[in-house]
């Protein structure tokens, strides 16, 4: 198999996974390295976009230019991505931090009650946000004590 | 017209500077942040006088294209460039125990806002608008409230999601065309992009973009974040942000992905967006959530505007754009005081009766009402539809009536409850002066714009004409013919 | 400044004076001498009302978009602010007196009453002059949202309901807008002449299309059935002379654009040649028989009730359906029966509700069940209510027979057996229902806290005696008003009617009030001059008199005024069990639930998995193309 396709495989293969980690996982961390596993398999993609067959590095060493030149852009917004990437992570993961002292837990579906509790709280709704909740507002009934049969 | 990068420049130089700045002096770190900001939107308007029709290429760095970094200014990038500079002024942070973190970010937001506006480069684009990302994830953390860290991790997560996902499409362009160069891919892409690739890469796109765009369905971060973010942020984050990630998936439709399918599947996810938007406004019970689920069916409009092929639909898009841009910060503003249960609004007429003739005149001009802008805008995007004759626009267009319609009862429900009070309640508390102030220019803006119509018609189709207008763009950035790019 | 200019220009005017002194004493009289001043204007454009002149223009045009906004009035138009003005300027006399005073001082907005009022005459002065659809839609909705306004201030209850007709009203509006977005993509333009052009040309299902948007659109506003339940609660809320304006104009605005655009623009011969599938119906006859629905629904819903203003609010959703059936039948007899019931029933409809309002100012109840007897100390009202009342019925000698008498003409000489059978049940219930009205309020015993009420003041009195004179003179001479609909007629296209000054001329027997109403003038003076002549009556206190065997005391209640019609009601009353509500909680349940289910989207744990979805499904889509 030659080199390009086990690549694009792999890069396939850690979008998969780091998607799969996300959707499925609850835990808050094992979340935030699916997505660093996104990025790696994004950035191996961008990469690849610049691959050729028995390239070198486009450097002219001694005036002998290179028969065939790997493109050194993708080289350059990889670098890019990584680092935006970087940045991301450590700031989900002071946010994970954060959600921890504040909550106690990383379970994402019991973040996801507690915010929506909190949120509902400052609101000052006091009913429950439950789908069996009655209708808030009755736009078409108005008690009407004159109206009937005379 | 280089002066233009001061709009990138100094603010992010005074960002980083202001720590320094609030040791020496806390009254001028204060001040500092708002006088840049004033700075370079008289700059950003000076420069809108000169440009007048013209559109002008900046090649950074001297580099020609395509090997450099193009910033393209033309009437509509110059326009979203101020827009985000005015708006962080007008939106700026107010004294509170983070007032040094949430200015500083303020700023970097101006500066990659307008990076993003005027970028001519996909992958520069992709960098400004991961720098708007992270500086929004820390702006609606901000309110350092549990709900708040974890609406942020849950946005932050969707929007990395979408990051991946812009990546992943841009790979893919590089792979067809070898260059990243707007006007360069404008030019290859009828040859390069105009087939399966193309479509995927631009769906990959549109979904990565569209997470700040609150595209469905990847908005589900809007309720949350607006509702735990404080106000000014919501405001500035459904006013202007959004409005720039949806320019920049504008350009793209414009200049490179000519194909129907892609018109098609916006309009299909501007439909949804409208119908999930507007119903789950209905039932929302407390007013900055129903703001936020108004501002996903608005967006859904504009989505479904600018699926229109051609320079109309870019006019209609840009119409309801720029007016949901004024109104949108303006309820916000509202919402500073009024945030809460709708319940508790009642009798806020008497309270503060400015604030609820505010709400009202933006209510009328949101849902359509003639004479305010807002009508003319749906009207423009509901005539422009009719004309596509296909049933798919027909059926964006009855979304719209019938968005339209719910948008009627439920902010007027809110709005005739001001006034009516019951009889044993709490009234809820009257607006800062400061908020009240700026609600009430934006609103008179409104207003004032009714009377001069025609010329800012007008002017909107100019602006959209040159927008869509792909071989001026490719002449304005590189005059010479190019040489084809190594793929 | 043409005339029309001038017209609109007063009228601005007067929403700017009402809006600074509205609540002073003297801003109501300013603003009732300003629609005096607005008649006297309209009276100088009456060439078109004699078709003398087709069109008025105005002189105000705005250019956006690329179109041109202009407006216009013609016989149509003419007709219709003729009666607008008028029942603006009696409700606006009404209430500047001791009404309005006494207003104000129970803590109403007098102030906004009078603004509403004015600018709801404003704004449907700008909708009749309407020179093409955008300018035509603008106004629609600038009458939609005055309605709102003049609903909304009574009270928070008022407010309730008149939220519930925003709700009716923008969904209509939406259509129409929906409609005209149609028309717009296929003609080009917003002109009426291009529309009315492109009608022959269009295919069948662009016709429906049309014809349902726009029917629905204005039906609303009308409250043809099925969506006819804002309309009596909204109307029975408004503070007074408000509910008179609104019962006597507001949702005829519904009829003016019906007219406008399905009779001049689409034309009745091209509905009628619109089929439904599987059905002897054509579109003109799904009308009819929504308008005769329409007439006996809430015709004996109104009788039903026991608030004197919610009875007259359900007549007035009743009574549309006669104007629309008329039009609709579209004959020369039929179309003018319909456009002159729509001048008589403002006539009436106002008065009804203006006596009524003395009646709740001076009693401070308006519950059929606790008054009687007001004849004694409310003479004048009352008689202004029995001329009411007989107009309403549709009897000689008012104005209300000559337009009924034409509409059962034409049902009858169009064959159509079974819509002029269902118009006659409709006056059936009318009778009835004002009977009981005039029954409960005026005739009977008197109750003992109502025996020191005294008659209506007289800025009260005076434009209700205004009213009646009109109602008795248009009854007696209807030719005066059927002038002004023959050019209605001929400048929308339908057939116009021969009249004289009395009536019609027809071979198998025409109408000629004239004699019809001098016979019966005759005849009562003959009796009369008998009955005072003749010396024989005696003046006797209504109690002293005995029945059972017992005399008749002041504190037993002996006045029938609850379940008044028994008999009736064991019939039909089985077959109210309020389905129309039913229905329209049904459809609120529905949004409720979609809302509920669009929030649940919005709130999950996973969010990422509908991205990834969504991606999954686009991208298989794309794959697939």
């Amino acid at each position: 198999m030659d080199t390009s396709l086990v690549m694009y495989i792999a890069a396939g293969g850690l979008l998969l996974i780091g998607s799969a980690g996300i959707v499925m996982s609850s835990h808050l961390v094992r979340i935030i390295f699916g997505i660093a596993l996104l990025e790696a398999g994004a950035n191996l993609l961008l990469l690849l976009a610049s691959f050729r067959e028995g390239a070198t590095a486009p450097i002219i060493v001694d005036g002998h230019v290179p028969a065939i030149m790997a493109d050194p852009v993708p080289q350059a917004l990889v670098l890019t991505a990584i680092v935006i990437g970087v940045g991301i992570l450590a700031l989900a993961l002071s946010l994970a931090i954060r959600v921890q002292r504040a909550y106690g837990t990383l379970d994402m579906r019991e973040i996801r009650d507690r915010m929506a509790q909190e949120i509902a709280d400052t609101a000052s709704i006091d009913r429950p946000i439950s789908s069996h909740a009655p209708l808030p507002v009755d736009v078409t009934s108005v008690p009407s004590p004159s109206e009937g049969k005379g | 017209m280089n002066n233009l990068l001061l709009l990138i420049a100094l603010p992010l130089i005074t960002a980083f500077l202001l720590p320094i700045l609030d040791r020496v002096s806390t009254m001028l770190a204060r001040l500092a942040g708002p006088v840049v900001l004033f700075i370079t939107s008289a700059i950003g308007f000076w420069l809108w006088m000169q440009l007048g029709g013209q559109t002008v290429a900046i090649q950074l760095g001297g580099f020609l294209p395509p090997l450099g970094i193009t910033f393209y200014v033309d009437q509509l990038s110059l326009l979203f460039a101020v827009a985000i500079n005015v708006g962080t002024l007008l939106l700026w942070p107010d004294d509170g125990e983070d007032r040094l973190r949430r200015s500083i970010l303020s700023l970097i937001l101006a500066a990659s806002g307008s990076g993003l506006a005027l970028s001519g480069d996909l992958f520069n684009i992709y960098v400004f608008y991961e720098l708007v990302a992270v500086v929004s994830y820390g702006l609606v953390a901000s309110k350092s409230i549990p709900g708040a860290y974890a609406a942020t991790i849950r946005y932050l997560i969707i929007s990395a999601f979408g990051a991946v996902l812009v990546l992943t499409g841009i790979a893919l362009v590089y792979q067809a065309t070898g260059t990243l160069n707007l006007a360069q891919l404008a030019q290859l892409a009828p040859d390069k992009l105009n087939n399966l690739q193309g479509l995927a890469a631009f769906v990959l796109m549109l979904i990565g973009f569209g997470v700040k765009a609150e595209l469905f369905p990847v908005n589900t971060w809007v309720p949350e974040v607006y509702a735990t973010a404080p106000t000014r942020v919501s405001g500035l984050l459904a006013g202007v942000v959004s409005k720039l990630a949806l320019i920049v998936i504008v350009r793209l439709l414009v200049l490179v992905f000519h194909q129907p399918e892609a018109q098609t599947v916006m309009l299909v996810l501007g439909i949804l967006g409208v119908v999930t938007g507007e119903l789950a406004a209905w039932r929302a019970r407390d007013f900055n959530r129903m703001l936020a689920y108004s501002s996903i069916g608005q967006l859904g409009i504009m989505f479904i505007a600018f699926a229109i092929p051609g320079q109309a639909g870019v006019f209609a898009g840009l119409a309801v754009a720029l007016h949901h841009l004024i109104v949108k910060p303006a309820l916000f503003l509202l919402a500073e005081r009024w945030g809460g249960s709708l319940e508790k609004l009642a009798g806020a007429a008497r309270t503060s009766p400015l604030g609820a003739a505010l709400f009202i005149v933006l209510a009328l001009s949101l849902i359509g009402v003639p004479p305010f802008p807002g009508f003319w805008a749906k009207l423009l995007v509901l005539v422009h539809l009719g004309e596509q004759a296909q049933s798919l626009y027909y059926l964006g267009g009855l979304v719209i009536l019938a968005g339209a319609a719910l948008e009627a009862n439920y902010l007027f429900r809110v709005a005739s409850s001001f006034y009516y009070p019951d009889n044993k309640q709490e009234l809820p508390p009257a607006h800062r002066r400061r908020d009240i102030t700026i609600a009430s220019v934006l609103t008179a803006g409104l207003v004032a714009s009714v009377f001069v119509l025609s010329p800012l018609a007008e002017r909107l189709d100019g602006i959209a004409t040159q927008a869509s207008d792909v071989p001026r763009y490719i002449q304005t950035v590189n005059p010479a013919a190019l040489p084809e790019a190594q793929p | 400044m043409t005339v029309l200019d001038q017209l609109l220009v007063l009228s601005a005017l007067t929403v700017v004076v009402t809006l600074l002194a509205g609540n002073r004493s003297f801003g109501g009289w300013l603003a009732t001498l300003m629609y005096a001043g607005q008649g006297i204007l309209l009276w100088q454009m009456s060439g078109l009302g004699y078709a003398a002149t087709p069109v008025v223009e105005s002189s105000l045009s705005f250019q956006v978009l690329n179109q041109t906004l202009h407006w216009r009035f013609d016989a149509l138009s003419w007709f219709f602010a003729l009666i607008t003005v008028g029942a603006g300027l009696c409700s606006s006399w009404f209430s500047s007196g001791e009404w309005g005073q006494r207003y104000r001082q129970s803590g109403g907005k007098l102030g906004l009453l009078h603004f509403a009022l004015a600018f709801n005459v404003f704004s449907m002065l700008m909708l009749l002059a309407s020179g093409e659809l955008l300018s035509m839609f603008i106004g629609w909705e600038l009458v939609s949202w005055a309605s709102f306004l003049i609903m909304a201030i009574g009270s928070a209850t008022a407010t309730r309901y008149a939220m519930r007709y925003l709700t009716y009203a923008i969904a209509g509006a939406m259509a129409i807008l929906g409609a005209m977005a149609l028309v717009y993509s296929i003609t080009g333009s917003f002109e009426f002449d291009a529309f009315k052009a492109a009608v022959p040309a269009m295919s069948p299902s662009m016709l429906w299309m049309l014809f349902g948007l726009f029917a629905v659109g204005f039906g609303i506003k009308m409250a043809l059935l099925p969506f006819h339940l804002w309309q009596a609660k909204a109307y029975a809320e408004t503070p007074g002379p408000g509910a008179a304006f609104l019962g006597a104009i507001s949702s005829r605005m519904g009829l003016f654009a019906l007219v406008l655009v399905l009779v001049q623009l689409v034309g009745m011969a091209q509905l009628a040649k619109m089929e439904i599938p599987y059905t002897f119906l054509s579109a003109r006859d799904l009308l009819a028989w929504i308008a005769v629905f329409t007439i006996i629904f809430p015709t004996y819903t109104a009788l039903q009730q026991h608030d004197a203003r919610r009875l007259l609010a359900w007549h007035g959703v009743g009574q549309t359906g006669y104007m629309l059936l008329g039009i609709v039948i579209a004959g020369d007899l039929g179309s003018a029966g319909g456009l002159m019931h729509v001048f008589n029933y403002a006539t009436y409809q106002a008065m009804l509700f203006l006596v009524v309002t003395a009646v709740i100012h001076r009693t401070g109840t308006s519950d059929l069940n606790k008054l009687g007897g007001l004849v004694a100390r409310m003479p004048i009202s009352f008689f202004l209510l029995l001329i009411g009342i007989i107009g309403l019925a549709g009897l000689p000698p008012m104005n209300g027979f000559v337009s009924k008498w034409l509409i059962y003409r034409s049902l009858i000489v169009d064959a159509n057996p079974l819509l002029f059978v269902a118009a006659v049940i409709g006056t059936l219930g009318t009778i009835l229902s004002v009977y009981k009205l005039i029954h409960n309020i005026f005739l009977g015993q008197l109750r003992l806290e109502h025996t020191e009420v005294e008659e209506a003041p007289w800025s009260m009195l005076l434009p209700m005696v205004l009213l009646a004179a009109v109602v008795f003179v248009t009854g007696y001479f209807p030719g005066l008003v059927l002038d002004w609909v023959s050019a209605v007629q001929g400048a929308v296209g339908l057939p116009v009617l021969a009249h004289h000054l009395g009536g019609v001329a027809m071979d198998k027997g025409g109408l000629d009030m004239i004699w019809i109403v001098s016979v019966l003038l005759a005849g009562f003076g003959i009796g009369t001059l008998v009955f005072f002549a003749g010396g024989r009556s005696k003046r006797v206190h209504q109690l002293d008199n005995y029945a059972g065997g017992h005399f008749l005391t002041a504190e037993t209640r002996y006045q029938y005024s609850d379940n008044f019609y028994p008999g009736l009601m064991h019939l039909i009353g089985p077959w109210y069990r309020k389905s129309f509500r039913w229905i329209e909680r049904g459809f609120v349940s529905f949004i409720d639930i979609l809302s509920q289910a669009m929030q649940g989207i919005y709130r999950n744990t996973h969010p990422v998995l509908y991205l990834l979805a969504v991606v999954v499904i686009a991208l298989s889509w794309v794959v697939s193309q």
